[in-house]
């Protein structure tokens, strides 16, 4: 499908001769000659303006009525006014309208202080009120849900949060009720809104009207300070600000970055900070001692850990996952292969594919990213569950099928194993058209079938000259939120960092269950993960690896079952906001996580524990900070050879657009 | 000359039989089968018919705008005729329905529509029944449906009943309205020409537009045009209601006096009264005075005199009424009509009603007029749509040419409620006629001493009036 493809002209605002993409809006464009005109109800990711607000009035030379700089396109030659007596009056007259009915309650409302209609009436308001009457009144604020608090006196009616509820969630739930100055929003019949994006309607709304119960008193804008990094709780690593107030994350907003989630958040994850934050984290090392894990110093618990593991040597299985960065991944690979002389290590769920699978179904080619989901002819979604699995994504598709006109197919590996009904599938997806992306799952290649799934999946991309095809292509959602860049780091069975080959196989992650369960492994290190909590695991089989485990080493911010009943030492584990280091997205991006909040208790840094660990088994990781163990594994990886932090910073890198660079120059 | 009212008083002119007995659907043969769609429309456009839902645009040039080819394109008929003092559509609808339907085919012919809707207000129970036994009848007579009368045009018509809301006459509105969503005004542009019910191209006109359609076919569009005036052709269906002896639905030629409808077709106001002020075309026209009688009644001649043709209804208001009284009928309306989409249509009409009610009440001053005057001219052209302009425009002119009055009834009812008069400094245009603005006030450094700042006297109780609407 074809993407925007923009022109640049030259249009005239308040004297001043500015260039701007063609037929963007005039608040866009005005903003290319450093002139702002205020809005409210213009939000460009909610679609198309509605104009409802008409706070952005301007003046056009040859058009007799102020028009809505929001819905107007510029065009060559265009001369605009924002300053004229005309648009003065006009935009305080909106601010006096918009103020009627607004209580003057900021002292106390969570919006002040960040409250785009405390700006604008600073800055283009008249500063005094007529209006003596009475306001409107209602109850508030209200439940709207069990994470949001609607006051609908300080509403201003803008329609931002109808909107996402009617067009971009779809979830149909918001609605304005009755007419005119009595016009609310609300749900039928004042049912919760209970939706899985519900909370980007804070975000959305330019007064207080909306708030998070969880935020809701908590602290003002002046107290706080922002801090950026990649919500790691799945693999759609959304781009988020971290609101921190003394030490603690308050608040967890989107940091817009279109080519990764266009804006949005889950509400999983701008709502589950408190819980990373809580009393329920283990912050110390533990210990298993007559049964119970109690706490101990750090230098009893890496002792115990090394003398475990030393002990097992090439017996020790891995486990790597959960929000573990490249360098964590690296690390850990390192200390089984070097420190310990086992090449038993997975970050896959489903057991490891033949080395050459890996390769192909990483080729850079073949990789379709996030935003090609919004513009390809169509997609097949394949194995995977967007909503739950990678939850961004499912607001993407729902964009693409909107906006663009994208045809959305489902299918499961079944009908890519039958030779006739992926003939068909193939045949549905190129009558849409070349531009297909095919969005799969990491659990299509798990069981018997799985390297047949994955064949067949080449096979299909073969067929439909994905690779060839721009703006086509393949995106894997993972098991693990960065199981990209753990594979990447060299955490499979099969390969070093970069899927190069390094010595013998070892056992996959069903192999070392299944080398517990025999004997053959007597010690597991779990980085991040536990196979008894979540269901992608085949947890009965695994509870019997793990009674049989003499020594299970592992890092958790939490006492999940696998932990608390066979853990022998527990090192107490970094939830996102505290860790630096860096993550791969599904579509390549590498990009960086940067410590926002202090450790909890006595809890360090991954990239320490392992390599206290790999120096009391007898190896040396060279290690010092965080920053030396990026170095590293930009040094390890050969197709990340050159990258630095400051390269990958705010918005990251990915590796496929930076390869294409590379090669050019 | 009657084009439209020919056969109104005819019995049973609603039924097939009698229309088509008094030459009914001769116009669609000969438009059908004799003409192409392009010969149609020249004929429309020949006529420079405009609209008769209020806005006046030329119809031939509506029909025009919309894109060739062979996309889904609609037609709607606007039948949600809701204008206070507007009831021309429901006469027509209720008492020759076949005419509308009629047009509404001959006009699909011209636009290339497959798809054609009337929508009708709710409230509108018999005319909506008279139209669907009318619209079976004219599908019995292969009037309406697949190849009419082998012409090769094809046309379904759904008559769709609204829900009871002013703002679904608005056009983008109805189509929202139709299209089963909240009936709220859309954006323009896209126009309905390009982008209108579903998405389509459509083509909205009123019902009375429509039923002249086939007058115009019938005796040709430069024959029509000879009609009326240069800018306002044909005639025109009025509504005229209020104080008049004689009110109801009376067809004239645009263009002859104002005073010839009022006094000479509605007799005038009742015995011993005289005519304070009149909407010439429905509630939302600006008012006029009996001055302005004389006034041509057409498009322009109206809006010259600062008013509009609007949707043709005559409203008469005489000396017995109060013009607060009506002010405030105005204002409710049109409050309790807002979607409240759009921020100054919302709270303005919220606005203006309170401060009317403030005035009725006793607790006004003539101060206050000056605000509500100012809450006018800021409503007025910024709105989303023109519902906003349609309560600002009527209100701002009773305000500018009723200020004595308004002025009265403040200081009248503050007495009544033992408030004593309002404060002597009324209005700066009050204090300029005393010749008192500069002489007897303080000079501007006292003011700011007491902590008024640099703001004019009249601002003054607007700033104290700040922290009462806070608190």
């Amino acid at each position: 499908m074809p993407r925007p493809e923009q022109r640049t002209i030259t249009f005239t605002i308040d004297g001043l001769e500015v260039q701007a993409p063609e037929n963007s809006m005039l608040v866009d464009a005005a903003k290319h000659g450093d002139v702002e005109i205020p809005v409210f109800c213009y939000e460009p990711k909610l679609g198309n303006p509605v104009g409802a607000c008409r706070m952005c009035l301007v003046e056009i030379e040859g058009i007799p009525k102020l028009q809505t700089g929001c819905s107007t396109p510029v065009k060559d030659g265009m001369v605009v006014h924002t300053q004229s007596d005309r648009v003065k009056i006009a935009q305080q007259s909106i601010v006096e309208f918009l103020l009627i009915n607004h209580p003057l309650d900021c002292p106390v409302c969570d919006k002040g202080g960040e409250c785009p209609l405390q700006d604008i009436t600073f800055g283009w308001g008249s500063g005094v009120s007529r209006f003596i009457e009475p306001k409107r009144h209602f109850v508030k604020p209200l439940e709207l849900s069990p994470t949001i608090a609607i006051d609908r006196e300080r509403c201003i009616l803008c329609y931002r949060c109808v909107r996402f509820s009617q067009e971009i969630a779809e979830d149909y739930q918001l609605v304005l009720l009755e007419r005119g100055a009595h016009s609310y929003v609300a749900t039928f019949d004042g049912h919760p809104y209970e939706a899985p994006f519900s909370g980007n309607i804070v975000e959305l709304c330019p007064v207080g009207a909306l708030t998070s119960r969880a935020y809701r008193f908590r602290a003002r804008p002046w107290d706080v300070e922002d801090a950026g990094s990649v919500c790691t709780l799945c693999p759609s690593q959304c781009n988020v600000s971290l609101t921190v107030r003394d030490e603690r994350v308050m608040r967890v907003l989107a940091r817009d970055n279109p080519e990764v989630d266009d804006g949005w958040l889950c509400d999983r994850g701008r709502f589950a900070y408190p819980r990373l934050g809580g009393q329920e984290r283990v912050t110390e090392p533990l210990i298993r001692d007559g049964g119970e894990l109690r706490p101990v110093s750090w230098e009893r618990a890496l002792e115990e850990a090394a003398t475990g593991l030393g002990r097992a040597g090439k017996s020790t299985g891995a486990l790597a996952g959960g929000q573990a960065t490249g360098e964590e991944g690296l690390l850990l690979a390192r200390l089984m292969r070097e420190g310990l002389g086992s090449p038993h290590l997975d970050s896959r769920v489903a057991g490891a594919l033949p080395l050459e699978l890996h390769r192909a179904l990483g080729d850079p080619s073949l990789q379709a990213k996030v935003s090609d989901l919004e513009f390809a002819h169509a997609v097949l979604v394949l194995d995977t569950e967007p909503i739950e699995d990678a939850p961004i994504l499912d607001l993407r598709l729902r964009k693409g099928v909107r906006r663009h006109g994208m045809k959305l197919l489902r299918a499961s590996s079944h009908q890519l194993l039958g030779e006739e009904s992926a003939r068909e599938l193939a045949r549905e997806l190129t009558a849409a058209g070349e531009e297909i992306v095919v969005l799969w799952g990491e659990r299509l290649t798990a069981g018997p079938d799985g390297e047949r799934a994955a064949r067949a999946l080449l096979d299909l991309a073969a067929t439909l000259s994905l690779a060839e095809t721009k703006g086509a292509g393949l995106l894997e959602i993972p098991a693990h939120a960065n199981g990209r860049g753990l594979r990447e780091a060299g955490v499979l069975p099969n390969s070093g960092p970069g899927f190069e080959v390094v010595g013998e196989d070892g056992l996959d992650a069903p192999g070392i269950a299944a080398g517990l369960i025999d004997g053959e492994l007597s010690a597991l290190y779990l980085l991040g993960v536990d196979p008894l909590a979540g269901s992608d695991w085949d947890s009965a089989r695994w509870e019997r690896a793990l009674e049989r485990a003499s020594t299970v080493v592992a890092h958790a911010a939490f006492l999940t079952e696998g932990v608390r009943t066979h853990a022998t030492v527990v090192f107490p584990a970094q939830a996102y906001p505290e860790k630096e280091g860096t993550v791969v997205h599904p579509d390549g991006r590498i990009q960086r996580l940067r410590q926002a909040v202090a450790h909890p208790g006595a809890t360090r840094a991954e990239w320490w524990i392992l390599a206290d660990l790999a120096r009391r088994v007898g190896i040396d990781l060279e290690v010092l900070n965080g920053a030396v163990a990026s170095r590293l594994l930009f040094e390890a990886v050969p197709f990340y050879a050159g990258l630095t932090l400051e390269e990958i910073g705010g918005k990251g890198v990915r590796l496929e657009d930076r390869r294409a660079t590379v090669a050019h120059s | 000359m009657k084009l439209l009212f020919k056969d109104i008083d005819e019995p049973g002119l609603c039924t097939l039989e009698v229309y088509e007995r008094r030459g009914g659907y001769d116009s669609l043969r000969k438009a059908l089968g004799e003409m192409s769609p392009e010969e149609v429309l020249h004929e429309l456009e020949a006529s420079a018919l405009r609209g008769r839902g209020g806005a006046g645009f030329q119809m031939g040039k509506k029909v025009s705008f919309l894109p060739k080819g062979s996309m889904d394109k609609y037609l709607v008929c606007n039948a949600d005729e809701s204008e206070p003092g507007t009831f021309k559509d429901r006469e027509l609808m209720q008492k020759t329905p076949h005419m509308l339907i009629e047009g509404i085919v001959i006009a699909s012919y011209a636009a290339g529509t497959t798809r054609s809707f009337i929508y009708i207000r709710g409230e509108y129970a018999l005319p909506a029944d008279v139209l669907d036994a009318a619209l079976a009848e004219a599908r019995e007579a292969g009037y309406i449906g697949e190849d009419i009368l082998g012409s090769g045009h094809s046309l379904s018509l759904v008559v769709h009943r609204g829900a009871g809301a002013y703002i679904c006459g608005e056009e983008t509105g109805l189509l929202d309205s139709l299209e089963g969503k909240r009936g709220n005004p859309r954006l323009k542009p896209p126009f309905p020409a390009n982008q209108g019910l579903y998405q389509g191209p459509t083509l909205i006109n009123n019902v009375e537009t429509l039923s002249t359609v086939p007058a115009i076919v019938r005796i040709g569009g430069a024959e029509y045009a000879k009609l009326g005036v240069e800018t306002s052709t044909g005639t025109k269906l009025v509504s005229i209601s209020g104080n008049v002896r004689r009110p109801g639905n009376y067809e004239i030629e645009l263009g002859i006096p104002s005073r010839e409808i009022i006094y000479g077709l509605a007799g005038g106001p009742p015995e011993g009264r005289e005519i304070k002020c009149w909407f010439p075309g429905g509630s939302s026209a600006p008012v006029l005075t009996p001055e302005d009688l004389d006034v041509p009644y057409d498009f322009d001649s109206l809006g010259k005199a600062g008013s509009m043709l609007g949707s043709g209804a005559i409203i008469v208001v005489d000396d017995s009424t109060p013009i607060v009284d009506l002010a405030m009928k105005v204002a409710k309306f049109y409050r309790h009509e807002s979607c409240g989409k759009c921020t100054p249509c919302r709270e303005g009409t919220n606005w203006t009603v309170k401060m009317l009610e403030r005035i009725d009440s006793g607790e006004a001053t003539p101060m206050d007029l000056d605000i509500m005057a100012s809450v006018q001219e800021h409503i007025i052209g910024n709105c989303l749509c023109v519902l906003g302009d349609a309560m600002a425009m009527p209100i701002g002119s009773m305000i500018a040419k009723f200020r004595p009055e308004f002025e009265a009834h403040i200081e009248a009812a503050r007495g009544r409620n033992g408030l004593g008069a309002s404060t002597p400094i009324a209005s700066d245009a009050a204090l300029a006629a005393q010749g008192a603005l500069e002489s007897e006030l303080p000079p501007r450094g006292e003011l700011a001493a007491h902590g008024a700042g640099d703001q004019a006297p009249g601002e003054h109780r607007g700033a104290a009036g700040t922290h009462r609407g806070g608190a």
